[in-house]
C-alpha cells in the first residue's frame, strides 16, 4: 500500500527526469552463544523504502545536465516530504546527463533456502545446534562462541520506464571460536561464513578442518622469511579474491573517476605474464552465490561479464550512470568473482616446497595500485616431507603481479562471493618473517 | 583514573545546562518515549530488569570530485529494542520504528517467552537527563545547499595546484544519532552529532601508475572542526605526488616512531579489542590472565573514555544505559581492567564500564571501545627524534586487525618516511604493515610524546557490526617489525 502511495505521489510530480523507488524488507532470527549457554536470542525486522529521483538541471556553463537526489522513507513516515526532500537535493547538481535502466528480462537467479524462508527462527536455531554437535566431536576442542543469523531479504522495485521488479534471497551468517589449552598456551580459531543455503556451509566439513587447525597452532613456529611459492585454498583464496582489487580497477565508475588506469583492449598487468593466462567474470549469476542477485540496486538485471580474457581487460562493470557517461554497456553491479578451472590438478600445485597461508589476519589491500601487505593469521609451511605450522609475518607483494603469476587447479568450488579453482599457487610471494 | 573522573563530571553538567532547551527528538520517537514508563512498568512486573531503548541514526554523504558531485542520504536506521533477562540469556525483540501499539504488542510477547522473575537486577542509581554535543555550527541549522557549497569552496582550494592531479575528492560525511533509554531507575535521552570532512588527492606519474593521499577532519561536533589551511593542503599534494615515488619496505625490525594516528591505531588493535570483556567470556581474549600484571614499559598508560569531549566516538550513554565515563586501562604498564558491556559484565561478576554498544537497533550490545588513546608523556618529537639513528617515522594509518587470543598485532600504514642520523628524510615507503606481538610491542616503547590526537574510524567486532569510535594518542618511540 505504501508503496503504490510513493508511486502515485511520484507519478504526480512534473518536475522530474525519472525516478525508482525499492522497497526493502528484511526479516531473520539471531542467535548468540558462549560456553555453556545461549548468551542472546534475537528477532529482528527492518523495513524501508528507498526513493531515487533524477532532475534536468543546468550547469553554471548553461550546459544540460541531470541531479540525483535520495530519500528514505520508513514505515509511517511522511511520503510527500521525503519526495520533497529528494526532489530538492536533486535540483542542487548539474552532472553529466545520464538515465534509469529500461525493463529487461530478469534471470532466475536461484537464492533462497526454502527451509530458511519458511521459519528463519526455527533453523537459525537448529543450525546452532548443529555446530555445537559438530563442535562436540572433536574432544581436544571448545566452542567458546558462535553466532548464527538467518535472514530473508525481499526487495521490490518499480522504477519511472515502468520496470517492476521483485525478488527475494536469503542468507545466512555464522560465526564460531574453537579453542584449545594446553598448560598454560591457549590457541583458537575463528571461522566467519556467510551463505544463501545452510547447506553450503558444510559445518562438519569446516569444523574437521578448523579443529585440526586449532591444535596444530601448539606447534606453530613463526613465520620464516620467505620468497617463493605460496599456495591459497578455498576461504583463504576466496578471501584474496575478493579483496576488492578487480572490483575497483574493474569498475567504470572508478575509470571516470580516473582511479583506474585499465583499458579496454589491452593488459591489466604491468609487467609480463608468467603463470596461467586470467580470465575473471564479474558474476552475479552464481547459484546461491552471496553476491548474486536477479537484479541490481538500479534494477539492471543479473549478468555474468566477462571482465578479463587471457589478461586483457574485455569491459567495465558499469552502472546505468557510469554506462552512460563512457557509452559502454550498463552490466550493473560487480557480483562475485568467477575464474575458469585452471591446467593443473590440485595436488600438482602442492608440490614441495611452498607456504600455505590458510587464514590473513586481515587481507586489505590498496585498491588502486594493489599493494598489499598483511598478517598470517595462521600457515603452514611445506618442505622436506614436513607440514609445519606457522603464524605471524607478513604476507607482502602487489595483487596484480601475484596474478600475472600464478597457477590455477582444475578443481573448483563456490564460496560464497567466488566460484572458481580451489586452489591457487602464486610462484613468487614474500613473507616478510623471521630470518631462517 | 581521577583526572579523567574530574574531566567527565564537568562535561555532563555543561552538557546538562545546554540540554534544557536543546534536545529536540523526532516527532515519533518523543511520542513513544512518553508511553516508556508504562511499556517498562509492564515489562518488569514478568521480566525484572526488562529495558527499552529507542534509536534512530541518519546521515548525509556529500561528495565532489573534479567531474560530478553526489548528495545521498545514508539509509537511515529507526527501531525500538525490548530486552528482558533471565539471568543467562538476553532475550530481545528488534522492531522497526517506533509505533506505540507494535512495541506494546513485542514487549507483551518477549516478556511471556520464557520465566524471568528469578533474575534479580543489581541496584543502580536513578539516571535521568537529556544531553546533546555542543556545536557551534549545527548541521542541522546549515541546508544541503550550504553544505554543498562550503564542500564546493574547499575542492576548488585544491584544483589546479599541479599538473600530475588527475582528480581532487572532498567527502563530506555527517552521522546524527537520538537515542533514548528507559528502564526502572533511568530515563535517558541524547543527540550525538558526528561531522567527517575527507580531502583527497589522486595522482598520476608518467608511467601511469596512480597514487594518492589524504586528509581529514572530523568530531563529534559541528562543522567548526572541519576547516583545512593551506599549509595542509599544500602539504597533502606533496605527500601524493610524493607517493609517485614510494619504495616497498626492506622487512625486518625497526626503531619506529608512531604518528599519533598510527599510535592510536597499535593501541585500538592491541588493548582496546584484546580488552572488550565479552572476549574475556568466550575465552578468547589473552588478557583476562593478566590483570594487574605487567603488559607494556612503565610509560603506556591507555585509557578509553567516551565522555571525552568533541571526539568522535563520545557518547553521553551507551546503549544499554550506563551513564559515560573514562576507564583506564593501563596504567604506567600494568593491565588494569576492560571495558564491558552489560551480559559480560554481569556473567564474570566485574563492575560495568559504559561501553555496551550496537551498530543500531537489529544488532545485539557487545562491549565495544568509544575513544581509545595512549596518554600524552613527557617527551618531544624532536628528543625523539634524535634517539633514531635509522627508523622510519609512520604517517599515516590505513586499516588494523586484532587478535586477542594470539596477541598478534597487524596494523597497516598507507606510508611511512625514512629517519635517518636523526631526521626524517623525503625517502618514502607505501604501504607498511606494522606486526608483532602486543607485549613486545608495547614493551618495546621507550619514549612517549607530550600532546594526543585522536583520529575517527569505523571500527569492526570482526569483520561486522561498525561502530564510530576515535583513537590516537601521542608520538611513540618504539621496536616493531615492518614489511
Amino acid at each position: 500500500v505504501i508503496l503504490n502511495k510513493i508511486i502515485d505521489a511520484l507519478n504526480k510530480r512534473s518536475d522530474l527526469g525519472g525516478w525508482t523507488v525499492r522497497h526493502q524488507l528484511v526479516r531473520g532470527s539471531q542467535v548468540y552463544a558462549v560456553p555453556n549457554q545461549t548468551e542472546a536470542l534475537r528477532e529482528v525486522g527492518i523495513e524501508q523504502y528507498r526513493i531515487d529521483v533524477l532532475r534536468h538541471t543546468s550547469t553554471a556553463e548553461g550546459k544540460e545536465g541531470v541531479g540525483s537526489g535520495n530519500a528514505t522513507l520508513l514505515p509511517g513516515g511522511d511520503i510527500e516530504s521525503a519526495i520533497e526532500r529528494a526532489v530538492l537535493t536533486a535540483g542542487l547538481v548539474a552532472n553529466p546527463v545520464h538515465t534509469i535502466p529500461a525493463p529487461a528480462p530478469l534471470p532466475d537467479v536461484p537464492l533462497v533456502d526454502a527451509e530458511l524462508q519458511r521459519d528463519p527462527s526455527s533453523v537459525t536455531k537448529a543450525l546452532m545446534e548443529q555446530i555445537q554437535a559438530a563442535a562436540a566431536t572433536h574432544r581436544d576442542v571448545q566452542l567458546t562462541a558462535a553466532e548464527c543469523f538467518g535472514e530473508i531479504h525481499t526487495t521490490h522495485l518499480v522504477n519511472s520506464r515502468e520496470l517492476d521488479a521483485e525478488q527475494e534471497a536469503t542468507q545466512v551468517n555464522i560465526e564460531f571460536v574453537l579453542h584449545s589449552r594446553r598448560v598454560d598456551t591457549d590457541v583458537e580459531s575463528f571461522a566467519e561464513m556467510r551463505r544463501r543455503r545452510v547447506a553450503d556451509l558444510e559445518i562438519e566439513h569446516e569444523m574437521e578442518r578448523r579443529a585440526r587447525c586449532t591444535l596444530d597452532q601448539f606447534e606453530a613456529a613463526p613465520a620464516p622469511a620467505w620468497h617463493g611459492p605460496v599456495v591459497l585454498r578455498r576461504e583463504a583464496l576466496a578471501t584474496f579474491m575478493g579483496g576488492g582489487v578487480l572490483h575497483t580497477l574493474g569498475s567504470a565508475e572508478a575509470k571516470y573517476a580516473k582511479t583506474s588506469s585499465w583499458e579496454i583492449g589491452k593488459s591489466v598487468f604491468r609487467h609480463e605474464v608468467k603463470g596461467d593466462p586470467l580470465t575473471v567474470w564479474a558474476n552475479r549469476c552464481i547459484p546461491f552465490g552471496i553476491s548474486s542477485n536477479r537484479f541490481d540496486q538500479e534494477g539492471l538485471p543479473a549478468q555474468r561479464v566477462e571482465l578479463i580474457r587471457d589478461n586483457e581487460l574485455v569491459a567495465f562493470a558499469a552502472s546505468q550512470r557510469y554506462a552512460d557517461y563512457l557509452n559502454l554497456p550498463p552490466t550493473g553491479a560487480f557480483g562475485g568473482v568467477e575464474i575458469p578451472p585452471g591446467p593443473t590438478s590440485a595436488s600438482a600445485l602442492l608440490a614441495e616446497p611452498h607456504v600455505e597461508v590458510i587464514q590473513f589476519s586481515w587481507f586489505t589491500p590498496n585498491s588502486i595500485t594493489g599493494d598489499f601487505a598483511t598478517e598470517i593469521r595462521f600457515g603452514y609451511l611445506v618442505e622436506n616431507g614436513v607440514r609445519k605450522p606457522i603464524r605471524g609475518g607478513q604476507l607482502v607483494g602487489n595483487f596484480l603481479d601475484a596474478l600475472a603469476d600464478v597457477h590455477w587447479s582444475a578443481e573448483t568450488g563456490m564460496l560464497g562471493s567466488y566460484l572458481g579453482p580451489h586452489t591457487a599457487r602464486f610462484n613468487e610471494l614474500k613473507i616478510a618473517g623471521q630470518d631462517r | 583514573m581521577g583526572k579523567n573522573n574530574v574531566r567527565y563530571t564537568s562535561i555532563i553538567l555543561h552538557l546538562q545546562e545546554a540540554s534544557m532547551t536543546e534536545l529536540r527528538l523526532l516527532p515519533d520517537m518523543a511520542e513513544l518515549r512518553s508511553s516508556l514508563g508504562d511499556i517498562v512498568d509492564r515489562g518488569q512486573q514478568l521480566a525484572p530488569g526488562f529495558r527499552v531503548l529507542l534509536s534512530s541514526k541518519h546521515g548525509l554523504t556529500i561528495q565532489i570530485d573534479n567531474r560530478e558531485e553526489h548528495v545521498v542520504e545514508a539509509a537511515p536506521s529507526a527501531g525500538t529494542v525490548l530486552s528482558a533477562f533471565d539471568g543467562r540469556t538476553m532475550y530481545e525483540r528488534a522492531v522497526v520504528g517506533f509505533d506505540r501499539e507494535k512495541v506494546q504488542r513485542a514487549a507483551h510477547d518477549l516478556v511471556r517467552e520464557t520465566v524471568f522473575a528469578n533474575y534479580t537486577p543489581a541496584d543502580e542509581s536513578a539516571q535521568r537527563g537529556d544531553f546533546i554535543t555542543p556545536m557551534q555550527i549545527d548541521p542541522a541549522d546549515l541546508s544541503v545547499q550550504e553544505k554543498l557549497d562550503r564542500c564546493r569552496e574547499l575542492h576548488r582550494r585544491v584544483t589546479g595546484r599541479d599538473p600530475r592531479i588527475v582528480n581532487s575528492q572532498v567527502r563530506y560525511v555527517e552521522l546524527s544519532e537520538h537515542s533514548v533509554f528507559a528502564s526502572q531507575s533511568a530515563d535517558l535521552a541524547q543527540r550525538i552529532q558526528r561531522v567527517r570532512l575527507f580531502l583527497v588527492v589522486i595522482v598520476a606519474g608518467e608511467n601511469g601508475q596512480i597514487q594518492y593521499d589524504y586528509i581529514s577532519k572530523s568530531g563529534g561536533a559541528g562543522w567548526e572542526v572541519l576547516n583545512f589551511t593551506e599549509e595542509e593542503i599544500e602539504k597533502l599534494v606533496e605527500s601524493a605526488i610524493a607517493l609517485l615515488n614510494a619504495e616497498r619496505i626492506e622487512p625486518r625490525e625497526y626503531q619506529v616512531i608512531a604518528a599519533p594516528g598510527v599510535s592510536g591505531t597499535i593501541c585500538h588493535e592491541s588493548f582496546g579489542h584484546g580488552v572488550e570483556t565479552d572476549m574475556f567470556l568466550k575465552e578468547r581474549a589473552r588478557a583476562a590472565h593478566f590483570i594487574d600484571r605487567i603488559v607494556g614499559s612503565p610509560l603506556v598508560n591507555i585509557v578509553d573514555d567516551p565522555s571525552r569531549p568533541g571526539e568522535y566516538g563520545s557518547y553521553f550513554f551507551d546503549d544499554e544505559g550506563r551513564m559515560a565515563s573514562a576507564t583506564q586501562i593501563v596504567e604506567n604498564g600494568i593491565f588494569r581492567r576492560g571495558i564491558t558491556d552489560f551480559y559480560s559484565a554481569t556473567a564474570l561478576k566485574i563492575p560495568r564500564s559504559a561501553n555496551g554498544r550496537r551498530q543500531d537497533y537489529s544488532r545485539k550490545a557487545y562491549a565495544r571501545m568509544s575513544n581509545t588513546y595512549f596518554d600524552a608523556g613527557t617527551s618531544s618529537l624532536e628528543e625523539m627524534l634524535a634517539q633514531v639513528d635509522q627508523g622510519v617515522y609512520l604517517d599515516k594509518w590505513s586499516s588494523g586487525m586484532e587478535d586477542p587470543q594470539g596477541w598478534g598485532i597487524q596494523v597497516i600504514c598507507h606510508y611511512g618516511h625514512e629517519i635517518k642520523g636523526g631526521r626524517i628524510t623525503n625517502r618514502v615507503f607505501s604501504p607498511i604493515g606494522v606486526s608483532g606481538y602486543v607485549p613486545d610491542v608495547l614493551q618495546s616503547i621507550s619514549a612517549v610524546s607530550t600532546g594526543l590526537r585522536l583520529d575517527a574510524g569505523t571500527c569492526g567486532k570482526g569483520h561486522k557490526e561498525s561502530v564510530p569510535v576515535s583513537s590516537g594518542g601521542p608520538h611513540l618511540l618504539l621496536k616493531a617489525r615492518l614489511g
